[in-house]
């Protein structure tokens, strides 16, 4: 039986009411309990702060899209060798792996365990690759992995939009869920990759339809956002609203919005929606963060990741195909587009954000605005949409950003000012993040709003994943080196170092049919699929589904 | 242990949905009949897959220094010759593995310190590193199929080495988005000795000499634009037409080696037209991949190493060396070797490179293989005795079962190597 005492340190769990108590932290047997016997080996965590393990709502970590970025990032792998951690003898082998935006898979797992981080959901998988992700999974140690699977652009999905058949739509969501091992519904640009894929290349408005069909985004959204509800699904629908990057977008975003009122709903990388266009008349880009953080703020309902930029390098890697074809339009870079059968697409695109770019430096501004103006942190979780607007591995300075005005606001007056005027950051902001609620955007709140019961706090019963901090003046620093972390009761950082890397588990669902869709479905499968329908479903996962309720 | 054909009276059995590694097609709608522990028929399964699947039988023999070993010994051989090994040290992955077995087989070489390579062929080789200069523009099988109104098939016909292509894939009836009645335009390019299909509703012949000029010339009348030079057919023009008024474009090659010599440049000036051609249209470049599990071995490399192939972990942590690779002169000269797959896969300049040095051989047909080895473990071939997952040519993922279950596994092979050479093996190097 294995137990540990965590003893005296100062504690963050905002889910449990506790803000920065001193208290022991007890775990047995991979759980927080209430208290262990006297002569458990005890963790002396005295003037440390103690958090529950970092939960990733939203990253690209574990994909067959990740891995053909892998591919193509081949100077940024060469420029970073990652030697195997000494990890303690006996344990699993250590490895080797690359660095940059898109770590090699044990790298990966080493890296975010190293920040605290104890869970991460890979936030676009295509279901026909989904035996890649797992065994991408597989390869990535420590942290607990789930998925969402790419339904918004699906072809069989679409059709039953179109023929308003939306109780089928929802068995087909529940039954690619299981047949996946995924965990939430994804919808990128909503019918805008089918678009892209048919010639059409792109919608631009929730209403624009599908060629001449009945199908538009708004229908998209309302059809899979209600199949998410009614399945209960733990976790909302996970949106990537149409017209991702371009000026003036905040309208699509704000009327996404308005459509789903009233249902739950969970809108990603939000500063990627939220910008503007110029000056009266005049096209161009503005901060448009005010509005749309004003309209979460008063939508209990609507929950976001912010996606926040980060300056330096990134990959940009999406499901949305057209986005990215405007992307490398726009800045030469190399590019790769795969139109994925049935599904969706995929575009990656290396990239890097510059203080001195002008656009770079108004969605820097623009993910600050939306952390900074929010007034709930539970429903505004921190994210870059790694490695979208920047590496995981930014989470730290992102941290400092919003704990440290000065750091912020140095930064900000070296940033290119052209597009800020008018800004609320440009104006002042003087908030300052607590770490009650940076504990509440990094683990607190995603847990939550994925419905880990289990995760996300330190309460009797939950995972024992618990982050230590020392405390440091830089909180950059502070953040980026643990003292302590231990993942499901082992301590896998000890003294700032990694020295053990247990597999993580997988969390996935199986929310159960009306198995009438199945006949149909074959039917098509066997039409216009390449695999065959009996080959499709994932077998053999190692964990079993979470229980819902 | 028992290997494969021990007979037995069972009844004939039928196994659906097999998926077959004869090439990077890997159908997986194949119907198997088991009867006396062998495989009696492969329904659908065209030339190449009814080879591949033969009757299932493979040896099933375990050598020390050519003589008959138990597994005991000949792992404890191995692991000694592996651990003991100064200087380079080299892992050889074939392609008829599963992924778990690459997954496993990188971890090895890892601890080792290995420089590793795969059965990645030098034009395969040639197109990856174009592909990582430039990015691709790509589909999936499927979406071919369901989309393409035009396909052009540059400097191959799939009918010979890929035969269910164009009716599985490409050429396939009942495309989602191309109406009943409404015929694809297949378009053959032949360059040289590489030649398209006959079938093909336009024909246009090239030299090899003129090939680059005309994916240039086609490139430049994207935009409107006419380079001249050269002497090109009055077809290349055409063709350029035939593209930007096409819905949806597949052009299609062969990754593997061809009877005309290929050049890097070509490979980018495909890359590069199929790039272009998603602004006036839509397109996609298919890359014809050969049998086993190669784009397997290149996925899981990638993800564990960030390469796809090529890579050297001899410094702690991996580098790419695809511009040193084994076998040439440039490479590493190796005091051990490690190739886990079949030996009649080792391409002829590495086979003679290793000549006198230490070899360990874990794969189908080790015994039989065709140069000395030290230590040979004969095991099952994925997807046949051995359950797990393949890449088709196109990275979808495919699962694998095992009709002829029950022969040694390679996976576990290497992960038994693996654990009596971890942790020491990096603590002694």
């Amino acid at each position: 039986m294995s137990r540990l005492r965590i003893v005296g340190g100062t504690v963050h769990d905002p889910a449990n009411g506790v803000d920065g108590e001193i208290r022991d932290v007890c775990i047995e047997n991979g759980r927080i309990v209430a208290d262990v016997p006297d002569g458990t080996p005890t963790l002396d965590a005295r003037g440390m702060i103690v958090m529950p393990g970092g939960v990733d709502i939203h990253s690209h970590v574990a994909s067959s899209a990740c891995n053909h970025a892998r591919r193509l990032l081949v100077e940024e792998h060469s420029a970073n060798p990652a030697a195997a951690p000494a990890l303690e003898p006996g344990t699993s082998p250590p490895r080797s792996g690359t660095g940059g935006t898109l770590p090699s898979t044990f790298t990966t797992g080493y890296r975010y365990a190293g920040l605290g981080y104890t869970t991460v959901f890979d936030a676009a998988v295509a279901p026909i690759t989904a035996r890649h992700t797992h065994a991408e999974f597989d390869d990535t140690p420590i942290v607990d992995g789930g998925f969402y699977i790419l339904l918004g652009n699906d072809e069989y999905l679409l059709r039953q939009v179109d023929a308003g058949e939306r109780d089928r739509a929802r068995d087909y969501a529940a039954w690619m869920i299981e047949a996946a091992g995924g965990y939430a519904i994804k919808i990128v640009n909503p019918g805008g990759v089918q678009a892209w894929k048919s010639g059409q290349r792109n919608l631009t408005g929730i209403d624009e339809a599908l060629g001449s069909s009945r199908v538009t985004p708004r229908a998209i959204l309302e059809t899979l956002a209600d199949a998410a509800n009614t399945l209960r699904l733990p976790h909302p629908v996970h949106i990537h609203c149409n017209n991702l990057g371009q000026a003036g977008n905040v309208a699509t975003t704000l009327a996404t919005m308005d459509a789903l009122s009233g249902r739950r709903a969970h809108f990603t990388h939000l500063q990627f929606h939220c910008y503007g266009s110029g000056p009266e008349g005049k096209t161009g880009w503005s901060s448009a963060a005010r509005q749309v953080i004003e309209r979460v703020n008063a939508d209990s309902e609507i929950s976001v990741d912010v996606g926040q930029v980060m300056f330096g390098a990134a990959t940009t890697l999406s499901a949305d195909g057209p986005a990215q074809y405007l992307l490398q339009a726009s800045s030469g870079r190399k590019w790769t587009n795969i139109d994925v059968e049935l599904e969706t697409g995929c575009g990656i695109i290396p990239y890097r954000y510059e203080e001195r770019a002008a656009v770079s430096a108004l969605q820097w501004a623009v993910g600050l605005e939306l952390f900074l103006l929010s007034a709930d942190p539970w429903r505004v979780v921190l994210s870059t949409d790694s490695p979208n607007g920047g590496s995981f591995e930014a989470y730290p300075a992102l941290i400092q950003l919003l704990m440290d005005r000065t750091v912020r606001d140095e930064q900000l007056k070296r940033v290119n000012q052209r597009l800020l005027a008018g800004s609320a950051l440009a104006d002042g902001l003087a908030r300052e993040y607590s770490l009650n609620e940076i504990a509440i955007v990094t683990r607190a709140g995603p847990a939550r709003l994925l419905g880990l019961r289990h995760k996300g706090h330190l309460g009797v019963g939950a995972d024992a994943d618990v982050t230590v901090y020392t405390r440091e003046a830089d909180l950059a620093r502070m953040f980026s080196l643990p003292r302590y972390v231990i993942k499901s009761g082992v301590l896998v950082v000890e003294e700032g170092q990694l020295r053990r890397a247990p597999a993580g588990r997988r969390l996935r669902l199986a929310p159960g049919h009306d198995d009438a869709v199945v006949p149909d479905l074959r039917r098509f499968y066997d039409e216009y699929g390449t695999v065959s329908f009996d080959n499709f479903p994932v077998r053999g996962l190692r964990d079993a589904p979470l229980e819902q309720g | 242990m028992p290997g494969t054909g021990q007979g037995g009276a069972s009844p004939p059995s039928e196994i659906g949905h097999v998926t077959c590694l004869g090439c990077g097609c890997a159908c997986d709608d194949i119907v198997l009949t088991i009867a006396g522990g062998r495989i009696a028929a492969a329904e659908r399964a065209c030339p190449l897959g009814l080879a591949w699947f033969g009757d299932g039988r493979v040896p099933d023999r375990i050598q020390v220094d050519g003589k008959p070993a138990d597994l005991e010994h000949a792992l404890d051989r191995a692991s000694t010759l592996l651990g003991q090994a100064r200087g380079s040290i080299l892992v050889v992955l074939g392609a008829e593995l599963t992924v778990s077995a690459y997954q496993a087989a990188f971890a090895l070489a890892d601890a080792l310190g290995a420089v590793t390579d795969s059965v990645v062929s030098e034009p395969a080789a040639a197109g990856m590193l174009a592909g990582q200069r430039r990015g691709r523009a790509t589909a999936t099988l499927g979406e071919i199929r369901n989309r393409a109104d035009l396909i052009v098939y540059w400097g191959v016909d799939p009918d010979r080495r890929y035969p269910r292509y164009r009716s599985r894939y490409a050429d396939a009836p009942h495309a989602l988005h191309l109406a009943d009645g409404h015929p694809r335009t297949v378009v053959s390019v032949s360059v040289g000795a590489d030649t398209g299909p006959s079938d093909a509703d336009v024909t246009l012949v090239l030299t090899p000499a003129q090939e680059l000029a005309a994916l240039a010339e086609l490139r430049a009348g994207l935009l409107g634009r006419h380079l001249g030079g050269d002497a090109l057919p009055s077809g290349v023009a055409e063709l350029a037409g035939r593209l930007t008024q096409a819905k949806y474009v597949a052009i299609v090659h062969d990754g593997e080696p061809t009877a005309e010599r290929r050049t890097p440049e070509r490979a980018e000036a495909l890359i590069g037209l199929a790039q272009a051609l998603n602004t006036p249209t839509r397109a996609a470049l298919s890359t014809l991949r050969a049998g086993g599990n190669r784009n397997g071995a290149e996925a899981v490399s990638t993800w564990q190493t960030g390469f796809p192939f090529a890579v050297d972990f001899s410094r702690g942590a991996p580098r790419y060396q695809p511009h040193r690779r084994p076998g040439t002169s440039e490479g590493p000269v190796p005091s051990a070797v490690l190739l886990v797959g079949a030996p009649e896969s080792l391409p002829d300049p590495l086979r003679s490179s290793i000549q006198g040095v230490p070899t360990v051989v874990i794969g189908p047909r080790a015994s039989a293989a065709p140069f000395p080895a030290d230590v040979t473990i004969d095991t099952g071939v994925a997807g046949i005795h051995e359950a797990g997952i393949a890449y088709r040519m196109d990275d979808i993922p495919l699962a694998l079962q095992a009709p002829l279950p029950g022969l040694r596994s390679a996976d576990l092979l290497v992960r038994d190597l693996l654990s009596r050479l971890t942790p020491s093996s990096r603590a002694a190097r």
